[in-house]
């Protein structure tokens, strides 16, 4: 059998231009589990980015709403989307299934701690897009305890973080925590959410570091997934939207750490 | 015995000098930089070199020496 090469063929190809990557493993992306908690503003980005790369199969979480002020940050919701208070965690799965039909984007909406600890077990890498330290605590020690890749990214202005915490050796998101991080453990640093009281803080938030953020994240699950292993984060970004600084750091391992002493 | 060292604001690249025993701790250090720069509440983290420093580690475990300067982070928790 002869192959048939037709003219300009390539540019029908969804993703001609990713098969070109060479240590990206197209079909490993395209078989990978992705659990995405959080579907504000980086929840947006990263759906964005998921279902551009070649992710298919992917479950959203979130609880709330779509409100008036997520509108500057995320790509998916409209006024329309906040009139009549529709989910995030269905409406980001909509658009992702817009951008990629081939996709099956599954919405979940719930708090992450109510749901099933198998959830993690069910998925290759998860996504921390969260706006609180209680839920991302948890995020991290059910991967972690699951054996899974957690990547959790974190802004406020132009300031932003990416953390990867690679079970079953390294540093976890919880062994970079101090007391600073247990004073405000339980507050949620949202803008949005009908169960968000007024005294909790709102914080600035704008889309170019929500989409350099997402963008980190995304780009390490792809590396996950392609199995470079020696070129996932070593374990933290941190970016300063001011100066234009991305710079690596470490994050050393706490014995005392609850989810190493757990296992 | 007291040493000097340097915190520096990674917002605004200021620094304070500060003088501390080796048995005061990182997190002691974030809470006395952030309040004399009447940060808003919010996390932080401490970092000397490409490290980030452990919060309940004291400057003797944590390998801070006289005249270091260590830079302190927001820590951004929002999604």
């Amino acid at each position: 059998m002869v192959d048939v090469l037709r003219v300009g063929s390539h540019d029908e190809d969804r993703f001609d231009r990713s098969r070109r990557i060479g240590w990206l493993d197209l079909e490993a992306v395209s078989r990978a589990r992705v659990l995405v908690i959080g579907a504000g503003a980086i929840g947006n980005e990263v759906g964005k980015d998921l279902a551009l790369s070649g992710f298919r199969r992917m479950t959203i979480v979130d609880m709330d709403k779509v409100v008036g002020s997520n509108l500057n940050r995320c790509l998916f919701f409209s006024s329309e989307h906040a009139l009549s208070g529709r989910n995030k965690a269905e409406v980001v799965a909509e658009g992702i299934k817009g951008l990629f039909p081939e996709s099956e984007p599954v919405p979940v909406v719930s708090r992450v701690q109510a749901l099933p600890e198998s959830v993690f077990k069910d998925h290759d890498v998860v996504l921390g897009c969260l706006d609180n330290i209680e839920a991302r605590v948890h995020c991290n020690s059910h991967s972690y305890a699951s054996g899974k890749v957690y990547i959790d990214g974190g802004m406020e202005g132009l300031m932003g973080k990416v953390v990867v915490a690679r079970p079953p050796d390294g540093a976890c998101l919880q062994c970079g925590m101090n007391r600073s991080h247990a004073k405000i453990a339980s507050l949620r640093f949202s803008c949005t959410g009908r169960d968000v009281v007024f005294h909790e803080p709102r914080l600035p938030a704008e889309i170019t570091t929500t989409s350099v953020i997402a963008a980190i994240m995304v780009r390490e699950a792809l590396k996950v997934v392609s199995g470079k292993h020696e070129m996932i984060v070593a374990n933290a970004v941190y970016y300063d939207g001011f100066r234009n600084i991305c710079e690596e750091l470490e994050i050393p391992l706490d014995p005392a750490c609850p989810v190493h002493v757990r296992t | 015995m007291t040493m000097k060292i340097k915190v520096k604001n990674a917002e605004t690249g200021a620094t304070v000098e500060m003088e501390l025993e080796p048995e005061n701790t990182i997190d002691e250090v974030i809470e006395s930089s952030a309040g004399f720069w009447g940060k808003d509440m919010g996390a932080y983290v401490l970092r000397r070199g490409k490290k980030v420093l452990r919060g309940g580690s004291n400057l003797r475990e944590a390998g801070v020496r006289e005249e270091d300067v260590l830079e302190l982070i927001p820590d951004p928790e929002g999604g």
